[in-house]
This record gives structure tokens, sequence and C-alpha cells, in this order.
């Protein structure tokens, strides 16, 4: 042992030093070759052009859609600044600004819960399908529907505004909503009552859910109850390309276009 | 004489080391989710996107018209009621405050069905445009789900009866489309029901009314 230990002492530090570095960039070689694996399944001539295309139009996307708040934050200036004339344009003024509110173009800070899902950890057996090991566009809508059915008044799932027309796709294991591309991790953003989260864990559900999803299949799924909440204001369109709307009465109360809340 | 090749052999292998520590990270950046995907699934992502993009681009050209109507509305020292009368109406119809009519579908599931499949079809019409739904005569909105189990699915505490019937309005064909694509809830469905009957209807004009919830939110506030 001594004979060892005396052997060990005359090995010069940069020998050391240099070994522990060819551990690590045998490991890292090793988790770099490992990680390529899925991509080489499907490596052809055409994707490599589409995945520039996609992330392309997702920069655009976000361009886009900065316009749209950027122009809509001008007309709303500018219909402010034009209250004075009546008070017919002052009354209809704030209901536009209530409707707005209402139907998620507005962005909103309030007390709230953040679940966060993230992709499985645990190793893949061999007949399994790795996609059960990723969170799906499915599991999105389930933590959706099950804090709607919580009492939560505002959603928003990675910056996406949850609203009327809100879709979420599942496009291979990638998750789409509002036809915008999200990267995991998913944090799914709630605004609603103090009770929320205690509801949302007592639903059989949501139960179900974790029971499936994260005990099955290793799935993270993690929670923060917050005073502040922030969720974006929707930037998509609200137009109506093939229905016509009836046309709310000449202006009133307020009451009477938007009408009182039931449970 | 012996130190220089080695601190030479340690640069080069610190290198390496620091380059395949970056790309190991870059790894799992957004795209990593995107370089997992098959042609087909990557066309498909692309078409989605591009959809969005084309509306967006529509909303900006919109907007953009309402902006110069109003700022000429201000420069005259005019008031606009009717340019922010006509932008309430867009945006209460569109929001399920107001009812829309237009040309569509009428889904009717006869059968006992979870609530979970009903949402799945709601989904799926979402997706595939659709401008306004209703289940039964529900206006579908943020809040409302359609939950329970196969026999005692309920929507806003009430139980739907059979069959239970979605109105959807849109461009008819490519709601029915969507619907009934190979592989799509429709397909999924009667694999998991067999039992269960779907029939899709394809109308020039369908009527979805307004809600009546109150949309406003009460906890959350403008942020500024």
């Amino acid at each position: 042992m001594t004979a060892i230990a005396r052997r060990i002492r005359t090995i010069p530090s940069w020998q050391i030093t240099l070994g522990a570095a060819l551990l690590g960039l045998g490991f890292l070689i090793a988790a770099q070759l490992a990680s390529e694996g899925p991509r080489v399944r499907y490596t052809s001539l055409e994707r490599t052009p589409l995945v520039e295309t996609a992330l392309d139009l997702q920069a655009q996307q976000e361009s886009l859609k900065e316009q749209v708040l950027q122009l809509r934050a001008t007309i709303q200036d500018l219909e402010a600044a034009g209250q004075g004339g009546t008070a017919l344009t002052g009354e209809l003024n704030d209901r536009l600004q209530q409707a707005r509110m209402a139907a998620g173009l507005v962005a909103l800070t309030g007390p709230g819960v953040v679940i966060r899902l993230t992709d499985s950890t645990l190793p893949i057996p061999q007949d399994g399908n790795a996609r059960d090991y990723l969170v799906s566009g499915q599991d999105v809508l389930t933590v959706v529907e099950e804090l709607w059915l919580a009492g939560a008044e505002a959603i928003a799932v990675n910056g996406e505004r949850v609203t009327v027309g809100t879709a979420v796709v599942d496009i291979g294991g990638s998750v789409l909503v509002n036809s915008a591309y999200l990267a995991p991790p998913y944090d799914v953003k709630a605004i609603g009552p103090a009770t929320m989260y205690e509801a949302l864990v007592a639903s059989p559900g949501f139960v179900d859910f974790v029971r499936n999803r994260s005990e099955t299949f290793g799935l993270g799924i993690s929670y923060a109850v917050l005073d502040a909440v922030e969720l974006d204001a929707y930037a998509g369109t609200v137009n109506l390309r093939y229905g016509r709307v009836d046309a709310s009465p000449t202006p009133g109360p307020v009451a009477s276009a938007l009408p009182s809340r039931t449970p | 004489m012996r130190r220089a090749p080695a601190r030479i052999a340690l640069t080069v292998v610190l290198f390496l080391l620091g380059f395949l520590v970056v790309a190991q990270l870059n790894a799992g950046s957004a795209d990593q989710g995107l370089t997992a995907l098959s042609v087909s699934e990557l066309t498909e992502l692309v078409a989605n996107v591009t959809t969005r993009n084309n509306q967006l681009r529509e909303e900006i050209a919109t907007l953009e018209r309402q902006h110069e109507s109003v700022q000429a509305a201000v420069n005259r020292g005019d008031t606009s009621v009717g340019q922010i009368q006509a932008d309430l109406d867009r945006i209460l119809g569109w929001s399920g405050v107001l009812p829309v009519s237009g040309p569509g579908v009428v889904v009717t599931i006869k059968g006992p069905v979870p609530g979970d499949a009903i949402e799945l079809l709601m989904n799926e019409l979402r997706n595939a445009g659709a401008e306004a739904t209703a289940i039964g005569d529900i206006r579908v909105v943020p809040g409302v789900v359609a939950t329970g189990p196969e026999s005692s699915v309920v929507l806003r505490g009430v139980p739907l009866a059979d069959p239970i019937v979605i109105t959807a309005v849109g461009q008819a064909q490519v709601l029915a489309g969507s619907l009934g694509r190979a592989g799509g809830p429709i397909a999924q469905l009667n694999a998991r029901f067999p039992g269960v009957d779907v029939r899709v209807v394809t109308l020039d004009l369908v009527l979805v009314p307004a809600t009546d919830r109150d949309l406003t939110p009460t906890l959350g506030k403008p942020r500024l």
C-alpha cells in the first residue's frame, strides 16, 4: 500500500489534470453521441431545410405578434385620447376595454398557480415508446382543462394565452399552442382564486393524470402557488372570416352586453 | 522540456472539453424538439405555423386600417363611434359574448362517450379554424369544459343528454375534413367506443348562441 501511495505521489500534477480532463472529454463525447441517436434515425436531405424553415417561421411569428400588440396599444391610446368627444364615445371605450380584457387581449397579473411539465428522465424500456416519456399536447390540454375546472379565470402556456379559439396540437411530440411551436418545459400559468390549487389536486381527473403520466412514465409535474402570476396578451387574430356577428344593440349599460357571472 | 508538450496537450484537451460542453448545452435549446421530428411531421408543423403567420398578417392589415380610420377621426376632432362599435362587435362576437352565424358543421354523437372525448373533438374543431362553437345550446368559451365519465358528461354543471350535438361556425368542408381524416378524432373515438355513432353534417348556415358567462377577470388586473 505504501509503495502504491509513494508511486501516486510521484505522478506529476499535470498528468493528473490531463487525466481528469480526458475523463471529462470521454464522458461528453459519449453523451453527445447518445443525444444524436434519435436524430440520426430521421436524417435525410429534406430535413435540414425544413427545420431551418420552421425556426425561421417561428421567428417571423414572434415579430408579427409584436406588431399586432403594438398596433392594438396605439389604437387603444388614440381611442382613449378621443374619449372627450361625447359621453357615448367614452362609454363605448369603456365597454371596448372591458371586452378586450374578457377576450384575453390584455396582459394580466394576479394571484394564481404555475404548473410545470417536464419530460421524463426515466430510462426508456426496450419495448417502450419513447414518446410516452415526453410531455405531449394532450398532457398540456389536460392541465389547462383541469385548471379551468378548478376555477381559473385566465390561462397561458409558455406565454401563449389560452383563448376561445386556442387549440393545443401535438405533432410528433412537439407541442403547438395557438399554432406557435413551444419548446419544453411547459409552464401552464393560471390566474384564479386562492382555492384553485386545492381544487385542482382534489379533482379525480387531475389525480388520474398524475398517476398515469408521472407515476407510470416519470413525467415531471411541479407547481408553485404565487401572489402574482403574469400572463401575456393574446396576439393572434380576432377576425371572423366565415361567421357573422349578430351585432350588439346600441350602447346601453355595460352590464347589458356583458352578462352577469354564473357559477 | 517535458512541460511544454504537456501544456499543449492539456490546452487541446480543455479546448475540446469546452467545445463539447457548449454543444451539449445547445442540444437542449429550442430546436431540439424539431430535430427529432420526421419529414412529414416537420411539414405539418411548418403548415401550422404558416397558417398562424398568415392570420397574423391579416390581423395586422385589419389593425392598420383601423388605425388609419381612428387617426383620421382624431385629426378631424371627430369621435369615431362607428369604428369603436365595429371593433367592439368584432371582439364580442369572437370571444363568445355575441351570437355568431355562418357556414359550418353540426356534429351529432349518439352513444355513451366521456367528457374528454368531447373535448378532443372541440380541440380539433378549433385547430381546423372554427370561429365559434357550442355544445347543445351552450357557447363554448374559456372555462367551459365537458367533463365526466361515459353517459354522465356534464357541461357547466348541466348533464348532457344523448345525443350530444356540437355546432361550429367556420369553413364547413375544412372542419368536416379535419374531424373525419384518417387517424383523426372521430377515428380515435370510434376505436375507443365502437358502439358510438358520430355524424358530421356541413351546412350553409348554422347559429352559435352567445354565452351567458361573464368572462371579465375579477382577480387578474391589467399588467402595465
